[in-house]
């Protein structure tokens, strides 16, 4: 029993020292496993970097022509989001200037505006919003809705005031304060990058990986069946253990190099505690070592690993919730979700590291990253198994 | 007399290559389908209601029990947690059970009916775009409806009607028409550009692969002897059977939304199909083009997947263009799915007509040259096929 322990540890060490041998001796995989989660972060958060949309352009018809709508229009320039890019005498005209692009939104403002205000009833301008973004017209709406707070709040100061209300305190009965939690100024790159720095440890380590797998099956082929660069004599567990190992090693420096220096470079939300998140993400490196692992059993060229794993960061983008919320999804598409090990961790990381939630807290993740790295440990075992030469 | 270019021949070579491997075909057919199928099952609800909230009652009164009545009432939000003080509350965020909560302070109808102004607190968690957005709408709508119901009670009981009284709760009303889109789906515009970028991926990396193995497996100069050493020709029968393939799929796809999904469609369909048709040799082509800049599988296929990945981020399916910077923008033009996404939403959300969508469908053929600009160098490595892995 001892003797096959010792085996099993020395071909573990024979595996990763092998493993690396052929990881710094080809480019392609030195791309993949330190180019890509060095240059990736950098690159997704300067295309996200700008955090909030503001000033889209909006065009405003004036047909009411008074001090009031005037007041209006200074109010819209001024939200954070809307800008006044145009002015004009009619909806035709307003329309051609947004089926050109040039605008988003439109506000008309009807004749009687000012007459419905000083009558006391509720005088109604249309905005009409292009939507082929919901980023924009999320802005719009947030900053509409402020608008129109702020002018009843104004005017129902004053009427309460006209009709003698005011003695009785009850000009603003109850106040309503909005907070923000973990992305405090709802910045994109504050949201969408905690999440994506993960999935991009697990989908670089998968590509390397499947881009070694397919040259190893390119050299299988050559060699009538033989890799002359594995180690037939190893134990296929050792053998999976060995690499995944040697892959997590490789990407604990990655690893503190996304959640830490990257948040620090681009003033992201970084609440997590170090010592509460990295053994958090100690399963998720192994799960997605054995993860690619088991994707890479079906490789037969170097180059598949291009075709069959690069889409699938979308897929996998998707399905761990950043997007779409997972608890919209049909149980079907969590599940499926929930065999992916970037699921979980983009779920207990995010939570860690922008809501300062403790690993404790996180624990139902944790607990599901540990069952993946059982369950692809097991399948690579099986994967690599089958790669044994036939002739033993 | 026919004259035989040896395109016909390069055809059917291609044809025979594609037929040997299983990949090739389930790549270029199964991964768009599938893609396509995917985002439209899973984006079908439109838009995520009843996000899963709580509420923290401090006061447990008449009135505060109507604020959670109302809270039930919405519909983006579902207050299916309870927590007994803002701590408890706050770890349920934490743990990832709720995505905001609203909190009810202590004396809340005692300070209301005293008129010393009570503050309703809610606290929604941004860290997730789409539920907090969502966990916040809900909660502002009844917090800002619990202060017009006080107001419009007491009103009433200094003797106004309801007549007077609406009016002075909201004197200027926006009323916001969502163009196109007035369920505010999610789906109509995302399945349809994840999934042209999909397509475009596969198409690029597809193109590059098989112009690459060529060179990498040393069968370039028997592919150019069947095109009598003419690299036009060559492409041609190449690549022409991979895109009567995708425009196939292109066009399944577009029924898929169209047809079978019941994605709106206010304008011509006409002008989506003419954008399909000629995104696809437009991919081929910036693909080609990069192919014959490096003909080495690897670093090829590296620079293709690189640029089709960040085109997903790059072609403002989620985040727009002109709000990036200028200098990460500028990569949006040189991206033909952009230009795809552009006409499928303007199209079929807004429906104005090829005349506003003249520039993309110029931008689209002008993809088309790339096929030929550097032609002459991909030859010169095919006659000479180097492969370094």
């Amino acid at each position: 029993m001892i003797k096959v322990i010792k085996k099993w540890l020395v071909d573990t060490a024979r595996v990763m020292a092998r493993y690396y041998d052929i990881i710094f001796h080809d480019a392609g995989a030195l791309l993949f496993f330190f180019g890509l989660p060095l240059l990736y972060p950098i690159v997704y958060t300067l295309i996200y970097n700008p955090e909030v949309v503001t000033d889209i352009p909006v065009a405003v018809i004036d047909h009411s022509c008074t001090a009031e709508s005037r007041s209006l229009i200074r109010d819209v320039d001024a939200l954070p989001s809307m800008q006044v890019y145009s002015q004009c005498v009619d909806l035709p005209e307003a329309k051609r200037l947004m089926a050109s692009g040039e605008v988003i939104g439109i506000l008309e403002i009807p004749r009687d505006y000012a007459a419905d205000l000083g009558r006391g009833t509720t005088a109604h301008v249309p905005f009409y919003c292009d939507m082929s973004l919901l980023l924009r017209y999320r802005a719009f709406t947030a900053a509409l809705t402020d608008l129109q707070l702020h002018i009843s709040q104004q005017h129902t100061a004053a009427t309460i005031d006209r009709v003698g209300a005011e003695s009785l305190g009850i000009s603003l009965p109850v106040n309503a304060d909005a907070h923000f939690l973990g992305d405090t100024e709802q910045g994109f790159a504050s949201f969408v990058m905690p999440g994506i720095v993960v999935l991009i440890l697990q989908q670089s380590m998968v590509l390397g990986i499947c881009l070694l797998a397919g040259t190893a099956a390119e050299r299988r082929r050559r060699n009538r069946g033989v890799d002359p660069r594995a180690i037939p004599s190893a134990m296929p567990s050792a053998i999976a253990w060995g690499k995944a190992l040697a892959l997590t090693l490789l990407y604990i420096p990655a690893a503190i190099y996304v959640t830490r220096f990257i948040p620090w470079m681009f003033n992201l939300p970084a609440h997590a505690d170090p010592f509460q998140y990295l053994p958090f993400l100690l399963p998720f490196l192994l799960g997605s070592a054995f993860f690619g692992m088991t994707l890479a059993s079906v490789m037969k060229e170097r180059e598949d690993a291009f075709i069959l794993i690069v889409f699938t960061s979308v897929l996998f983008l998707f399905l761990s919730g950043l997007t779409w919320p997972r608890y919209a999804m049909s149980p079907f598409w969590q599940w499926i979700g929930g065999l992916v090990p970037g699921t979980w961790a983009v779920e207990g990381f995010i939570r860690m590291s922008s809501n300062g939630a403790t690993l404790a807290q996180n624990s139902t993740p944790y607990y599901y990253l540990w069952a993946l790295t059982l369950l692809y440990f097991l399948l690579a075992w099986a994967a690599h198994r089958h790669l044994r030469p036939k002739s033993r | 007399m026919r004259i035989d270019t040896g395109f016909t021949a390069t055809f059917r070579r291609e044809l025979s290559r594609m037929g040997s491997r299983k990949m090739y075909l389930g790549a270029m057919i199964c991964i768009p389908v599938l893609m396509a199928l995917f985002f439209v099952s899973l984006l079908s609800p439109g838009l995520p209601l009843r996000t899963p909230t709580a509420v923290v009652d401090l006061d447990h009164s008449a009135m505060s029990r109507a604020v959670i009545r109302s809270l039930n009432a919405e519909e983006v939000i579902a207050i299916d947690h309870t927590a007994e003080n803002f701590h408890q509350a706050m770890q349920q965020v934490q743990s990832g059970k709720t995505f905001g909560f609203f909190v009810i302070p202590r004396n809340f109808e005692n300070d209301v009916l005293a008129g010393r102004k009570p503050t309703l607190d809610y606290y929604s968690n941004m860290t997730y775009f789409v539920p907090g957005t969502l966990a916040f709408k809900g909660f502002k709508t009844v917090a800002v409806g619990t202060s017009a119901g006080v107001v419009k009670t007491t009103l009433q009981s200094v003797g106004l009607t309801g007549d007077e009284i609406a009016p002075m709760m909201q004197p200027v009303a926006t009323d916001m028409h969502p163009v196109g889109n007035p369920w505010t789906n999610y789906g109509y515009y995302l399945a349809p550009s994840f999934t042209f970028g999909t397509l475009a991926l596969i198409i690029m990396l597809m193109t590059a692969y098989t112009l690459t193995t060529e060179i990498k497996m040393g069968t370039s100069p028997a592919w150019l002897a069947t095109a009598h050493n003419r690299i036009s020709v060559a492409l041609a029968g190449k690549l022409a059977p991979h895109t009567i393939i995708y425009w196939v799929i292109g066009l399944g796809i577009l029924s898929l939304f169209l047809g079978w999904a019941h994605y709106p469609c206010n304008g011509n369909i006409g002008i989506i199909i003419a954008a399909m048709l000629l995104m696809v040799p437009a991919c081929q082509a910036l693909s080609t083009f990069i192919v014959c800049l490096l003909p080495n599988p690897r670093l090829s296929l590296s620079v293709i997947a690189l640029i089709s990945i960040l085109a997903f981020s790059i072609a403002g399916f989620s985040f727009p263009v002109p709000s990036m910077y200028g200098a990460v923008a500028i990569f949006s033009y040189i991206l033909p799915v952009r230009y795809m996404f552009l006409i499928y939403v303007s199209e079929t959300l807004n429906g104005w007509g090829i005349y506003y969508l003249r520039y993309y469908f110029v931008a689209l053929i002008a993809f088309l040259p790339l096929f030929g600009i550097l032609a002459w160098k991909l030859k010169r490595a095919c006659l000479n096929p180097v492969y370094v892995p």
